[in-house]
């Protein structure tokens, strides 16, 4: 127990490790996507075309980074997507009531981190299994937001705050900023942080994190709530990019926000993967879908293709990571 | 019963007078109900796909107010799952015991829901049919509009406003769903007509908006020109005209359903049409069938209603709020079929 307890208490782990060595195959995968669409399509690699690939993961990133947290403690947040909905619903409507969008973004994000903290509660102080608890979470949210909506559209949001989705700044899409930044802060927090190393061990071995007195419930609750942060952050960047919103737009959210974070290398056990990885995993996704259009794919076949890139990223994953362990 | 019995062997006779008193109430107050029922004229069980999609909520609205017209009462069934086969199966179940006088049922699946029908049948309630066009059982009438021909029509005005050239991608619907294949068949058609147009590519948005911004964007990348875009329903016409904003892009974009969102956007000049599915109007007639006939008023057994482009030319009737259209009178309805 005691070399548990010591191996979930060692110091942050450098950049540079097992789980660099994991980014650079998914990198080389992504990198190797890219080479071969290129050749297949001339369009591909133009910077219009790359600035759209990035801008088209930021939303899945969103969702997918928060996920990571909670998919690292081993647990999964099934609500993800109805989340956005009703985030984005009440965020929408907040913005055309009081023409304030910073007053909606306010909401949205509180929405999201309110159910956040609430799938943390029904985890922690329940002990509900988070894939029972957040999958009740789902179905309260979805009924909430069609009572909510009643089959109605929200739409026509004033230009100052479309540009978080839409704009540009210096030849950049506002959401690619967005994108880095959260990048990085997820990143830093999850690896050079305590809490973050805190999450890890909670994770990869709960006995020996509660041993070494890590809070667990208190780090839980802080996963989940970062994860529904994350969701009405999407819910905002949707709004301002869609310019309208109504029920159903989360239900195809969640799954490929869960086949980012598998793709990315993280662990449905626990305590294996990283937020980079989930960036990686996103722009996987995000390019398949990509170059399917590109070239034209017939559309029976791109949920085909989609199927059999999760299933065998997974697979690469487990059988590589075997070899070096 | 039970209830009380337990109660009585917990806690003696005195409970049981309390019981008695519970069940008389219970007993009283459903017989008034079922008295009210009666009073206020037919209840009409009205079955629509699901929550979220605002076409269905046409459905119901018009539902309700022919029923209200009619002095009969309408009670909705909608499974919380969006198109869920064995909610809708459940709550046929709950209906046919419930006897409502009779049904307005839009499929959730044209073939998953025939032995459910086949249950209503059996236990002699009344049915119309709307919207999807059941593969089996006995219906009092259908009411429906083709998707085929809406999907012709809106496109030919599409080709009619490019003269009948330029380049058009298509953005599809949920693949294999009957809607989907209707319309989609309509828009290839339309582009056969019009052997100078171009279709460029033919791909899935899902029905749903961010789908088909992320199709747009990228068809942008690998097509500098697109003249127009046949989306198979408003969400995904109105997500692609997003993408074209974004892209600083002009192109004629039609759409299919007649939402009150397209209807702002034919307004406001970004949308070129939508073809109207009339949900209001489906749910309206087919509402009137069912107490007509139970009134054995004379009705028909088929409506399919003829496809309406809305554009900016005839666009305002559509652009009020939905609880203020009225019903057409029941000679104007029988008019509206192409059958």
């Amino acid at each position: 127990m005691t070399d548990l307890a010591k191996q979930a208490l060692a110091p942050p782990r450098s950049l540079v490790s097992g789980d660099a060595l994991q980014i650079l195959y998914r990198l080389l995968a992504a990198l190797l996507i890219c080479v071969v669409l290129s050749f297949l399509s001339d369009s591909f690699l133009s910077l219009g075309n790359i600035l759209n690939v990035l801008r088209q993961a930021s939303l899945m990133f969103f969702i997918a980074s928060g996920l990571t947290l909670v998919v690292l403690t081993a647990g999964l947040d099934l609500s993800v997507g109805a989340n956005v909905a009703l985030s984005a619903c009440l965020a929408g409507t907040v913005i055309q009531q009081t023409g304030s969008p910073t007053l909606g973004v306010l909401t949205g994000l509180a929405t999201g981190g309110i159910i956040g903290l609430l799938n943390g509660m029904m985890v922690t102080a329940l002990r509900i299994p988070s894939f029972i608890a957040t999958y009740g979470m789902l179905w309260v949210l979805n009924g909430l937001t069609y009572w909510y909506m009643a089959g109605e559209t929200i739409h026509g949001f004033p230009p100052g705050f479309r540009q978080i989705g839409s704009g540009y700044l210096f030849g950049l899409p506002i959401p690619v900023y967005l994108l880095l930044i959260f990048l990085a802060v997820g990143t830093i927090f999850a690896q050079r942080t305590t809490w973050g190393q805190e999450i890890y061990a909670t994770g990869a071995n709960p006995v020996a994190a509660r041993l070494s007195g890590i809070p667990i419930a208190r780090r839980l609750l802080l996963v989940y709530g970062v994860s529904g942060t994350m969701a009405g952050m999407a819910s905002i960047v949707f709004l301002a990019r869609l310019n309208s919103a109504e029920a159903d737009i989360g239900e195809s959210l969640t799954l490929p926000a869960i086949a980012a974070v598998l793709i990315g290398g993280t662990s449905l056990f626990g305590g294996v993967g990283t937020v980079f990885g989930t960036f990686v995993g996103a722009l996987i996704l995000t390019l398949v879908l990509n170059g399917m259009n590109l070239l034209s794919v017939n559309a029976s076949w791109q949920p085909i293709v989609t199927g059999v890139i999760v299933v065998l990223a997974v697979w690469v994953d487990m059988k590589t990571r075997r070899r070096t362990s | 019963m039970i209830f009380c019995k337990l109660q009585q062997t917990k806690k003696g006779m005195e409970n049981m007078k309390e019981c008695q008193r519970l069940i008389c109430a219970v007993l009283v107050l459903s017989g008034g109900f079922a008295a009210r029922a009666r009073a206020d004229g037919e209840t009409i069980a009205v079955f629509t796909k699901n929550q979220t999609n605002p076409f269905f909520q046409t459905v119901r609205v018009g539902a309700d107010a022919a029923a209200k017209g009619l002095g009969a009462k309408t009670l909705h069934y909608i499974p919380t799952k969006p198109d869920s086969i064995p909610e809708q199966l459940s709550q046929i179940e709950d209906v046919v015991v419930k006897k409502p006088n009779a049904i307005v049922f839009t499929p959730v699946d044209y073939k998953a829901m025939v032995p459910g029908i086949e249950k209503v049948n059996e236990a002699g309630i009344p049915v119309v049919n709307i919207t999807d066009r059941s593969a089996g059982g006995k219906f009092l009438a259908f009411v429906g509009a083709d998707d085929y021909s809406l999907g012709l029509d809106t496109a030919r005005y599409l080709l009619k406003t490019l003269g009948s050239k330029g380049n058009i991608v298509i953005i599809e619907g949920v693949k294999g769903s009957l809607t989907n294949v209707d319309r989609v068949r309509g828009f290839n058609d339309a582009l056969k007509e019009n052997p100078g147009a171009k279709l460029l590519a033919s791909q899935p948005g899902n029905y749903q908006r961010l789908q088909a911004l992320q199709v747009m964007e990228n068809l942008m990348q690998s097509n500098p020109q697109i003249d127009g875009v046949l989306a198979a329903n408003d969400a995904m016409a109105v997500g692609a005209i997003e993408a074209l904003d974004g892209a600083n892009r002009k192109a004629q974009v039609i759409g299919i359903n007649g939402t009150r969102e397209a209807v702002d956007a034919i307004k406001s000049g970004k949308l070129l049409a939508s073809g109207d599915y009339n949900g209001f109007v489906q749910g309206c007639v087919g509402t009137m069938i069912a107490i007509r006939s139970l009134r054995g008023q004379p009705a028909v057994t088929e409506i399919v209603l003829k496809p309406t482009i809305i554009t900016r030319d005839n666009y305002q009737p559509y652009d009020v709020p939905l609880e203020s259209r009225t019903c057409p009178s029941w000679d104007e309805a029988a008019k509206l079929g192409t059958k």
